[in-house]
């Protein structure tokens, strides 16, 4: 799975590319704890997952979502979710994860758009 | 699955599809249903009841001409095997053993096969109203895979809870403890159990026939969000199933936030488990008591919608339970 991390002021940005399934939901954990680590030490204040171009995402990717909520709480990090693509925002609102997460229409200011 | 006797297919009857508590449809809500027909209606008259079945089937969601029902979890799997298969004793089994007990008057062996969840209060209200324990010619076997089963089915009938207690059963009555992951043959029918994450645990069955149709019956089962890779054990479960009856009492995310370790599960868990088993159908079950028809409606779109966008094969065919469905294998 491709990610990529970028500072914006108080956030880190973290984008990841492709599908969120169970054949990577465990990857894409592994990078949501990379980009949490990352924020603490930087004392970034937020986590913003970039979600433009995440295709479509399972029930394990969302409760990964969870689990890194969790642990982004305990470092003092809270995260956000942005940019959703059509499909994206559709399950956030089937699963009720739009109620657990602030979704963006757009990224901090000051993002490469 | 067929009927043996006479080449039928098999039938799975939801009697009780409600989780935690009974519920019913208020006089309110009776009238907000039938003046909305009405106004569907627009004046229009109908010949026959036949005719007005067609305008309700035609013209008015399931949730406005209709009820999920509000009778706690009681499925029979009516596998023609001579003897009764029921999964649960929630409020729905009154309404079963009054059919059972007109069935029965037409010389079908008064032989009851009861399969336990767990005991909780939801799960086993029902037993007490079961015309057939007052039959000294009926005969029943409660399966379960809590040692304690019996305890609380006989501690619900002490009198500070119930006016008539267990010991006075007129039916013939015996306990057997299954051991989980041990196929288990019960008249006819293969049955297998698998533990399940909830409080004071609770178990789900898988029921396969001679032809290897197969039934599952996972209610009351919360796939914890830190412990995903348990979930294996569970697609195995479902491996091919023709009919899964799944928990789906919380949307997902409140299943894993303020209803975590209450011991139920989602929509979404369940239609994947499903499409990772390559069973054929889902039905939704266990419905939050809080839910009017309405919002479990909306709940079965959603997950009609979901197992669409999530689908990498072939189809899951996902069935919102009520009482009085009847699906047939």
């Amino acid at each position: 799975m491709e990610v990529s991390y970028v500072p914006v002021g108080e956030a880190l940005i973290v984008a990841p590319v492709g599908r969120v399934d169970e054949a990577t939901w465990e990857e894409f954990g592994t990078h949501l704890s990379r980009g949490i680590d990352q924020a603490s030490k930087e004392s970034r204040d937020t986590m913003v997952i970039d979600l433009s171009r995440i295709e479509y995402m399972s029930s394990r990717g969302l409760r990964v979502l969870t689990l890194a909520k969790q642990l982004a709480r305990a470092a003092g990090v809270s995260i956000r979710l942005a940019l959703p693509t059509d499909v994206m925002r559709e399950i956030l609102a089937i699963s009720r994860y739009d109620k657990l997460f602030p979704v963006d229409r757009e990224l901090p200011a000051g993002s490469a758009k | 699955m067929t009927d043996r006797r006479t080449g039928e297919p098999v039938k799975v009857r939801f009697w009780g599809t409600r989780g935690t508590l009974p519920v019913a449809v208020t006089a309110r809500q009776v009238r907000a249903k039938i003046a909305n027909a009405l106004r569907i209606a627009q004046g229009q008259s109908f010949a026959s009841d036949a005719e007005a079945y067609g305008f309700i089937d035609s013209e008015i969601d399931f949730a406005a001409g209709a009820t999920y029902g509000g009778a706690t979890s009681c499925v029979e799997i009516d596998a023609g095997e001579d003897a009764f298969f029921i999964c649960d004793m929630g409020s729905g089994l009154q309404e079963l053993g009054r059919d059972a007990a007109v069935r029965c008057r037409g010389g079908r062996p008064k032989k009851y096969n009861f399969f336990l969840s767990h005991m909780h209060w939801d799960h086993i209200m029902g037993f007490p109203s079961f015309l057939p324990a007052s039959d000294y010619d009926s005969e029943i076997v409660i399966y379960a895979c809590h040692r304690d089963a019996e305890e609380a089915l006989r501690r619900q009938q002490e009198q500070i809870s119930f006016p008539s207690a267990f010991k006075f059963w007129d039916a013939k009555i015996r306990f057997e403890i299954l051991e989980p992951a041990e196929e288990t043959d019960v008249d006819g029918l293969q049955v297998t159990a698998i533990r399940q994450h909830h409080p004071h645990d609770s178990f789900g069955y898988r029921f396969r026939n001679a032809a290897g149709r197969t039934v599952v019956y996972s209610t009351d089962s919360e796939h914890k969000v830190d412990d995903m890779d348990s979930e294996a054990s569970f697609v195995e479960f479902f491996r091919g199933a023709d009919l899964v009856i799944c928990d789906t009492m919380y949307s997902l995310a409140d299943s894993n936030s303020t209803k975590e370790d209450w011991g139920h599960s989602s929509n979404l868990v369940a239609i994947d488990l499903c499409h990772q088993a390559n069973a054929r159908r889902l039905a939704l079950f266990h419905h939050d008591p809080f839910q009017d028809d309405e919002e479990i409606q909306r709940m079965h779109e959603d997950s009609l919608r979901y197992e669409k966008l999530s689908r990498d094969g072939a189809p899951l065919e996902v069935l919102c339970a009520y009482d009085g469905l009847e699906v047939s294998l």
